[in-house]
């Protein structure tokens, strides 16, 4: 596979490694129940289809991505970065 | 204190790796590989929205901007090269007077000194792109790998930084950094890659830029 | 020396000026610069080359290509031998010698054929049903039994000695064959200026074309290749590659490629690798890889001398070998025919013509032109003869039986694209009813298909293709192409075919699967039995699944299916390729890295003072690091360890420490983002002290730990295990731009700037007095236990001085930049000299920390919590962390879950070992009473026995009492004692010494 960073442009898949879906919502702070959390860590969907993951681009610019692929073709459509997710943080 | 200068020599990343001398085939080198020493070295990471504020800095120093995408910026004695989102390589031509500028620089930038921490050879030669394409999974092809391009990638499951200078008489000339630790796995890849085509291996003590 | 009967006097591609002398089996032979090994050995009559695989039949030379099921040998020897080889492929050289395989003792006599006589036993499915009882029968008897019997080459049994090389690849266009198809596409493509790989397989580009006698624009083809390779030659962006498979199509435009460099030699020539391994990204691609022709099933099908008749003329054309004295034809339509045609005109003789189609006059003129019988409407019921062909059994229009001696039997039955890469991303291939065969169906994106390998089978079609398509590429890729040359007309050429899939009614074997022994009565068997579908087919009778993947059966079987089964051949199914094309070795695709060079190895800034110490190295991580320091006279590692621990007690030790990760971490957030990923407390660490912390992953398990310094209000430097670095990194690089990007957080790892080492021992402050600069005061007050703070060496040098202890001695770790560490060692050394300095490896130091109770490695195993390790009192509940939530568990804090303690032998002699499993004194060695297990051990020196640490329900509430270490594995069952985990010591007076 070819994932094109963001920052470095189209690499080997060799060069990240992958962690798994994007968009969970680590349940933040000490109000946060544990049940929510077991949700965050464990609670997976398996989709045949589109997925946006997260994958680290460990042996070039360290930034984690936000890859849409489809896991049946594994055609990716979209690349971001994840630390632009979140708004009034620096891209 | 003449026996402490002794004691405290310093020793390089390259020493007991390689030496100068010709590796691989005989006769007319189709690689030159110059191994560079006694640079100094910087991580500096701009903080939230410093970017800015950073390259002002530096450029008003060295007079060098710090490149926003890919790339090296060269200057008259320090080189200034991408490594991350916000974050650059400063690289000195020597280690004179370069604590001096980190300190200066630590005001707009986290700095970390790595002047130590990273081996660095400069490839040059009418067969470089060939050695390189044993181990580089990039396209360093001139129409795609430009002057002045830098890339963050990894060579025989070793990760290193490179770069292309401006061509040189036999072509494309490039530097090429590793960790420090790693140094002997990655010359024994390069030396099983270059020796097909012969390679001159010499040693530039005196500073990063040759 | 034979004299290569077989051999034409003139013509070919070989050059008869080149004498290249060979063995096989033991013979020596001679061939010309231009054969295969397979051309050579049919030049020199050889026609029984092995023995099949199951039946050990002698088998000869089926094809001239890549598709060979049956003419597989073992090439060189030594650590050179290469088993199944296929002798069509290999580029004959002077001195190779090959050996044929699977047989025993000799190819011409082999006693295990007599496994064709007890054939009933041995039908599909035989292992499922036959060898099923008794089961242990299997182990003892019929696997090894199955295995003498049945099987391919012997490897070479011990390491090759020849370099591998992986290569990368970059391209507009890659061509995949260089026949007429690839080249045209090649050019068309080159000459816009696109950047173009075209890798062929042979090492003479050309494909068919070097094989038929063919006029491309009114002359010999050989003049348009000529002129074709020479302006390819010219175009600095087209690289051509020979000797190269591209064997796999892969996500998003990976081709996988072998370059076979010095295959063709003796042994590789100085600084080049037998083979390289290619990854070729392209941004387009091009399959011209041909046809490959089929056989036909029938009886004594696999007799040496039964040939696919495109291999009889590369023989004849490009070998300049006639492969028999006396031919027949076998043919389903007119390309059969070119083969009599060119036996003819070679001088060789075509004895009969069986076409089984119609009679036709055309066709009756031209078999009566070349002197040969024909047989119109006929078929080949079989084949007979042993070790070699000696005749065929034709059946006419009529019905009448008829028996021809003969000794070559060419088949011509169809070809089949060559259409495997179309297929190795999930593509599958389409039935073409026209022309009898699969053509590429889906194809992935990126990918086109030229000439015979989309079923586009003639010469003309090749070219056309070709040009257009490289031309396409081209524009699609940014290239602008001129208006497409007009394609050069070619000599007519018709088809005409209606194959043959199966000739019932003779007698003997006909088999499907050559290399795998596969007949038409297997097939059956599996219809009969209801393996039907196709993949299941395929399991039950092997069929397909030999090292040749089916290039020449997998067809013929699924045709036989559909005629048992009543459906056609699409109903009955298709076969999806999977890479690689053709088999690829594990040399190639390991390259460099094997041996030393398996994985990269990451040195310290000392290694080379340890070795000048004599230091034993073991692997940590990816590191090397000194184990320990034997000197002269020390019968083993424990008395080396014993003397390196009693020194560090007694006086100084010192050990590297500089494989620890080290990240530098800056900003505002700086200690707000360490109080979110570590358990305890940093906010009110002064600066210039240093703390340790336990971190954890999301799940609530430990992660990892380390000690973190805090070097300015918003500077801090983390350490990390060796072995975790790298994870610690990625997974903090996770916190900060997944989690919590709002923070002002700046890392980058320092691991390599620093050259670092633990200096321990009551002696420790007196030897560091040495060296590091006098005007800093390194009195107890002033340097306190945890102090971390810069300091000077060797008259300015900057350093780093922590007071930390992993000995639980009084003892510092020392950093310098890493150029200076050698230097650090060496000055350390001398200031410690009169104190008896002595280095420590990673052994002394384990002993150590085990002496002391701390956790490490085999305690942070991913299973244990910071409760399990007796550290729960570190885990703040004041603040939110990584862990928090998953560790309060309550599997994760039930009183009963394994916790950390000490252990030692009731009878202090005994050794104990670490992975023994507790239990209770009289208490059976069963699952149910397991209570956790040795998670480290040590021999102290200090306390003169075994100790060991490790994890048992109930923990410290425990000590006093007795359980068993059971160690099946070693036979270990002895009885020790828990106590607590901190064996010297326990007041900690010499910490703060």
């Amino acid at each position: 596979m070819r994932i094109t960073c963001p920052h470095c442009g189209a690499r080997d898949a060799q060069e990240f490694s992958y962690l798994g879906a994007a968009d969970l919502q680590r349940p933040e702070g000490m109000a946060a129940s544990e049940a929510a959390m077991a949700d965050y860590v464990y609670q997976r969907d398996n989709p045949a289809g589109v997925h946006r993951e997260l994958w680290y681009h460990g042996a070039g610019c360290h930034a984690w991505l936000v890859v849409t692929r489809d896991t049946r073709s594994h055609a990716i459509t979209a690349v971001e970065v994840a630390k632009a997710r979140k708004a009034g943080a620096a891209a | 204190m003449a026996e402490t200068a002794t004691l405290w020599a310093p020793r390089s990343a390259w020493a007991g790796i390689a030496q100068a001398g010709q590796i691989g085939a005989a006769g007319p080198a189709g690689v030159t590989a110059t191994l560079l020493d006694g640079f100094g070295l910087a991580t500096l990471i701009a903080a939230p929205g410093g970017a800015p504020a950073l390259s002002q800095a530096v450029e008003g120093r060295l007079g060098i901007a710090l490149p926003a995408t890919p790339k090296i910026v060269s200057g008259v004695s320090h080189d200034a090269i991408w490594s991350g989102p916000d974050q650059w390589l400063l690289r000195a031509a020597t280690r004179d007077g370069f604590s001096g500028l980190l300190e200066a620089l630590s005001a707009q930038a986290a700095v970390s000194d790595q002047s130590d921490a990273r081996a660095a050879m400069r490839l040059s030669g009418p067969r470089v792109r060939e050695v390189l394409a044993k181990g580089v999974m990039l396209d360093l092809h001139p129409a795609a790998f430009a002057v002045g391009d830098t890339a963050l990638t990894s060579v025989a499951y070793i990760g290193v930084h490179l770069w292309r200078l401006a061509d040189g008489p036999d072509g494309s000339v490039f530097e090429i950094m590793v960790a420090r630790s790693m140094v002997g796995s990655f010359w024994s890849w390069f030396a099983a890659s270059a020796a097909e085509f012969g390679c001159q291996v010499s040693i530039d003590r005196s500073t990063g830029r040759g | 020396m034979s004299t290569q009967p077989f051999r034409l006097a003139s013509g070919g591609l070989i050059d008869r000026g080149q004498q290249l002398d060979f063995s096989f089996d033991g013979a020596s032979y001679r061939g010309y610069a231009g054969d295969t090994l397979a051309s050579a050995l049919l030049a020199n009559g050889v026609r029984l080359v092995g023995r099949s695989f199951k039946y050990h039949r002698p088998r000869g030379i089926l094809s001239a290509g890549p598709e060979e099921p049956n003419a597989l040998v073992e090439l060189r020897s030594g650590a050179r031998r290469e088993p199944n080889t296929r002798a069509t492929v290999v580029e004959l050289f002077g001195g190779l010698t090959a050996a044929s395989q699977n047989r025993w003792p000799s190819l011409a006599f082999d006693l295990l054929s007599i496994n064709g006589l007890v054939s009933p036993a041995l039908v599909a499915g035989f292992y499922y049903k036959t060898f099923m009882w008794p089961a242990s029968f299997w182990e003892k008897l019929y696997e090894p039994l199955i295995r003498r019997a049945a099987g391919l080459g012997r490897a070479a049994g011990t390491e090759d000695p020849d370099h591998y090389e992986k290569a990368f690849a970059f391209c507009d266009l890659l061509v995949i064959g260089g026949g007429p198809a690839g080249l045209s596409a090649a050019l068309a493509a080159g000459r816009s200026g696109a950047r173009v790989i075209l890798c062929d397989e042979d090492f003479r580009l050309g494909g068919r074309l070097l094989a038929e006698k063919r006029e491309i624009g009114g002359k010999p083809a050989s003049e348009w290749l000529a002129a074709t390779l020479a302006e390819l030659a010219s175009l600095p962006e087209v690289r051509i590659m020979p000797r190269t498979t591209v064997f796999g199509l892969y996500d998003h435009g990976i081709y996988g490629a072998v370059e076979r460099v010095a295959d063709h030699l003796p042994q590789p020539p100085a600084h080049l690798p037998r083979q390289r391994g290619w990854r070729i990204q392209a941004k387009r691609a091009i399959l011209a890889a041909g046809a490959l022709e089929r056989p036909i099933v029938f009886a004594g099908n696999d007799r040496p001398g039964v040939m696919l008749a495109g291999a009889v003329r590369s023989y004849v054309n490009r070998h300049g070998v006639l492969p028999g004295r006396e031919t027949v034809l076998f043919t389903a339509g007119d390309d059969g025919w070119r083969t009599a045609r060119d036996i003819a005109a070679a001088g060789g003789k075509v004895a009969a013509i069986v076409d089984s189609r119609p009679a036709d006059p055309a066709r009756k003129a031209l078999a009566d032109k070349l002197g040969a019988r024909l047989f119109a409407g006929g078929a080949v019921m079989g084949a007979r003869g042993g070790r070699q062909l000696n005749g065929v059994t034709i059946r006419d229009a009529s019905g009448a039986v008829s028996e021809l001696s003969c000794d070559l039997l060419a088949v011509s039955n169809g070809w089949n694209p060559t259409l495997h890469l179309t297929s190795h991303q999930n593509g599958k291939p389409a039935w073409d009813d026209g022309l009898q065969c699969f053509v590429p169906g889906t194809v992935p994106a990126g990918l086109a298909v030229a000439g015979s390998a989309a079923g586009r089978l003639t010469l003309a079609q090749a070219l056309e293709d070709g040009a257009r398509l490289g031309s396409e590429a081209a524009v699609e890729t940014g290239f602008a192409t001129k208006l497409a040359e007009p394609v050069p007309a070619t000599d007519p050429e018709t088809n005409g075919l209606s194959p043959v899939w199966r000739v019932s009614g003779g007698r003997g074997k006909a088999f499907v699967d050559y290399q795998n022994d596969v007949t038409d009565k297997d097939v059956e068997l599996a219809a009969r039995e209801g393996f039907r579908p196709v993949e299941h087919l395929k399991r039950y009778t092997t069929l397909g699944m030999a090292t040749d993947q089916g290039k020449t059966s997998n067809l013929s079987g699924l045709a036989i299916m559909a005629e048992q089964t009543g459906r056609t051949i699409p109903q009955t199914g298709t076969t999806t390729f999977r890479p690689p094309y053709t088999p690829v070795a594990i040399g190639a695709l390991a390259g460099h890295h094997r041996g030393k060079d398996f994985r990269p190895i990451r040195l310290a800034p000392t290694h080379d003072w340890s070795k000048e110490q004599g230091a034993v190295f073991v692997e940590a991580g990816q590191w090397l690091r000194a184990q320990y320091y034997p000197r002269p006279g020390e019968a083993d590692w424990l008395t080396t360890v014993n003397r390196e621990v009693k020194a560090v007690r007694a006086g100084v030790g010192l050990c590297d420490v500089s494989t620890l990760g080290k990240i530098d971490i800056q900003g505002a957030d700086a200690a707000e983002f360490l109080e979110r990923v570590y358990i305890n407390g940093w906010k009110a660490l002064p600066i210039g002290k240093a703390r340790y912390g336990l971190m954890l992953r999301e799940d609530g398990f430990v992660m990892d730990d380390g000690t973190t310094s805090r070097l300015g209000e918003t500077h801090f430097l983390m350490t990390t295990t060796t072995a975790n670095a790298g994870k610690v990194m990625q997974h903090l690089e996770f916190c900060h731009q997944v989690l919590w990007p709002e923070l002002d957080i700046r890392m980058v790892s320092v691991s390599e700037q620093w050259a670092q080492v633990a200096i321990a021992g009551p002696k420790a402050r007196e030897t560091l007095r040495g060296v590091v600069d006098a005007e800093y005061d390194l009195s107890n007050e002033a340097f306190p236990y945890l102090a971390a703070r810069p300091v000077t060496v060797g008259g300015g040098i900057p350093a780093r001085l922590f007071r930390i202890s992993f000995s639980g001695e009084l003892a510092y770790e020392l950093a310098v930049p890493a150029d200076y560490g050698d230097a650090m060692m060496r000055a350390l050394m001398q200031a410690g000299a009169p104190l008896g300095i002595t280095p420590y490896g990673t052994e002394a130091l384990g002993v150590m920390r085990i002496e002391k109770g701390h956790v490490a490695g085999n305690e942070l195993n991913g299973q244990t919590t910071a409760r399990d390790l007796g550290l729960g009192r570190m885990v703040s509940s004041k603040k939110d962390f990584i862990g928090r939530l998953m560790a309060g568990r309550q599997a994760l804090v039930e009183q009963d879950r394994p916790a950390f303690v000490g252990f030692k032998p009731v009878e202090p002699g005994q050794r104990l070992r670490a992975g023994a499993h507790f239990i209770g004194i009289g208490k059976p060695a069963a699952m149910e009473h397991d209570e956790g297990y040795m998670t480290s051990v040590a021999y102290s020196p200090h306390l003169d026995h075994w100790m060991g640490l490790g994890l048992i329900r109930g923990g410290a509430a425990r000590i006093g009492e007795r359980v068993r270490a059971y160690d099946p594995v070693r036979n270990g069952d002895i009885v020790v004692e828990i106590c607590s985990p901190v064996f010297v010591d326990p007041e900690g007076a010499r910490l703060h010494g």
